[in-house]
């Protein structure tokens, strides 16, 4: 990172996508309420490629006494970019993230960098009441419930776009693609604290429910989280469990089939169970190879790798 | 020559490494022993005490401790990473030309360190521990380890009696050159082989457990083969990655080629109707296609290979 960090100041990164309407009002707001709480912080809107007038707003938006930053992605990114791009202009310490689409308030913002002071490496907003479309409220409940019991992490609402954090965190939580709404569970991985704040969701327009296909990719996310956070290292393990039983129960249908035609109680060629047989353990012996292949990509790359994270040297 | 004199004054000649977890009573009573044992050497030493997010009380010993004694290091974590984790940070943080890792546990005796360096001395890269002398449940642990061991060794091919033993000395530039991630704290010798190592064993003490908690479970049992077959296909097949996948390559081929005789056998001679040998071209169809991607395993295997950045550890002979 080329810019110096200041350690007193605390960055504000806002994500917009399409809030035109809503933009001057949550300037006016953000200004009015840290102004009068925060000595040094700065503004940094990003938007992430806004098919509306967002950016025409943002780069009028009044920047008296207070320090803005606009950043603007040439096309929508998702919001790991966003986080990413605001992190390289941001020059505090203290980081604070949040979407437009939550319509937080302001002075619970101001609560969540509170418990950052009080030595929590990350602080999640807990949206409440919420006010987004019951459909979304369930979706997220039964994710939340379903992350929390694969990983322990005790929060309500992993994915409620709302976080205060340490920007030394995200040096240790690989956050690329869509994985930004896990940043919460990988940071609890690397032994960081991780606690939630309730906040207001003000009255407004919110945006419809998501579609299908992002519950599925939403899916596939949590397994990459399971697999980064527990087997990234050793991918034999969770590969070689896979082929292990797919291999199993091929070889016994397998088993069955020979021992079947040996005893002559009919042919076995007319039957479909034979193909099934084969097909598991070809499917089981191929995973595990694949797994090989990723701990030999493992051990020729590892030079880097590091298992762990430090949180004090005392010489 | 001033130069020489500031770099051996920097790197000690020994670095001790010692992973924890939740030993609030050994932490204190190991460190007094190791210390008095290697101000008895009369060499320059250093020791790294590696906490693994323990939850007692073991941190702020080591972090008093740390403090009031200048030749130890302690690296605290920052959550629980595993034994592999720890001995790797304790390891990329040594400076010595030798270096000895134990257990945190007072199990190990610090009294057979200077023995172990001894028969280092004699042109060893390793020397292992040996627990003749095991104080332990007999069929909880010493059953299970002897068995493991036994497999082990025939799998790696480094035959040592007691490669589960932590008290192990090693020649520190070659140890560095290592990575330990994952679980391969188990195979630290087998890792060492593969670069060149010449490794040895000597008979050391061991006591019983007196203070906490053993860590020891049973149920790893699965994950260790599974590292025992990586560490077996990266001995001997990390140079030429193709022949490792050729081969089930090769057996996927002629049992379709099998297949394809008996179908024709059928076809030909026994007057089967084409139609009811769906059975046999489905097979072979099957075993073709996966001989062919198991020959682009191969191929991707080549490619690892050869864009990964580890470099093989240059052996050179020791200066006496």
């Amino acid at each position: 990172m080329s810019q110096s960090i200041k350690s007193s100041r605390i960055s504000v990164i806002v994500a917009v996508f399409n809030q035109e309407a809503y933009l001057p009002e949550l300037h006016g707001q953000l200004v009015q309420t840290f102004s009068e709480h925060i000595d040094d912080y700065e503004l940094i809107y990003v938007d992430d490629g806004s098919k509306d007038n967002s950016w025409q707003v943002i780069s009028e938006l009044p920047a008296q006494d207070v320090i803005v930053k606009r950043v603007k992605l040439r096309t929508s990114f998702g919001e790991s970019a966003v986080l990413d791009a605001g992190i390289k202009a941001a020059e505090g310490e203290q980081i604070l993230y949040f979407t437009c689409r939550v319509r937080s308030n302001p002075k619970d913002l101001l609560k969540l960098l509170g418990r950052l002071d009080e030595g929590n490496d990350v602080v999640m907003g807990l949206r409440e009441p919420r006010r987004d479309s019951k459909l979304n409220q369930f979706v997220s409940r039964l994710f939340n419930s379903m992350t929390n019991r694969m990983t322990h992490v005790g929060l309500n609402d992993i994915n409620s776009g709302v976080m205060a954090l340490h920007r030394g965190v995200l040096e240790h939580v690989p956050f690329y693609g869509s994985l930004n709404a896990f940043i919460p569970v990988l940071a609890h991985r690397q032994g960081y604290k991780v606690v939630e704040e309730p906040i207001e969701q003000l009255p407004g327009q919110f945006e419809q429910s998501l579609y299908p296909k992002n519950y599925i990719k939403r899916l596939l996310d949590f397994l990459s989280v399971i697999f980064i956070s527990k087997y990234s290292k050793k991918p034999l393990h969770f590969l070689g469990f896979m082929g292990a039983i797919f291999t199993l129960i091929g070889a016994i249908i397998n088993i069955y089939l020979f021992i079947y035609r040996i005893l002559g109680v009919g042919p076995i060629a007319g039957r479909p169970m034979l193909l099934l047989g084969v097909l598991m353990v070809i499917i089981g012996i191929q995973l595990i190879s694949i797994g090989l292949l990723g701990e030999m990509i493992i051990y020729t790359h590892a030079n880097e790798i590091e298992d762990y994270n430090i949180e004090e040297i005392i010489e | 020559m001033s130069e020489s004199v500031i770099t051996k004054d920097k790197n000690p000649y020994l670095s001790v490494v010692v992973p924890f977890y939740n030993e609030e009573e050994n932490a204190e009573r190991l460190w007094n022993i190791i210390k008095d044992v290697l101000d008895g050497t009369g060499k320059t030493f250093e020791v790294i005490f590696v906490d693994d997010g323990s939850s007692d009380d073991t941190r702020n010993i080591l972090r008093r401790l740390a403090k009031e004694n200048k030749e130890l290091r302690v690296i605290l974590f920052r959550a629980n990473f595993g034994q592999s984790a720890a001995m790797a940070a304790g390891f990329k943080a040594t400076r010595g030309e030798i270096v000895v890792a134990m257990d945190g546990d007072l199990q190990n005796d610090p009294r057979d360190i200077p023995v172990l360096l001894k028969r280092l001395d004699d042109g060893f890269d390793v020397v292992s521990g040996w627990r003749k002398n095991r104080k332990d449940k007999l069929i909880m642990r010493k059953i299970p380890s002897k068995i493991a061991n036994r497999i082990i060794c025939s799998v790696t091919n480094v035959k040592l009696h007691d490669t589960g033993c932590s008290l192990k000395a090693f020649r520190g530039d070659m140890l560095r050159s290592i990575s330990l991630y994952g679980e391969l704290h188990r195979f630290i010798p087998a890792l060492l082989r593969m670069e060149g190592a010449n490794i040895n064993e000597i008979p050391v003490r061991h006591h019983p457990r007196q203070y906490g908690q053993s860590k020891y479970n049973i149920t790893r049992t699965f994950r260790v083969i599974m590292d025992l077959t990586t560490i077996r296909m990266l001995m001997k097949h990390l140079e030429n990655p193709v022949r490792f996948f050729a081969g089930f390559a090769w057996l996927c081929f002629w049992s379709g080629f099998a297949v394809l005789l008996f179908g024709t056998y059928h076809l030909l001679f026994r007057q089967v109707d084409i139609i009811h040998l769906n059975i046999p071209i489905t097979l072979i169809v099957l075993f073709w296609a996966t001989a062919f991607q198991f020959l682009c395993y191969g191929l991707v295997g080549k490619l690892v290979v050869n864009t990964g950045s580890r470099k093989k550890f240059e052996y050179k002979e020791k200066v006496q």
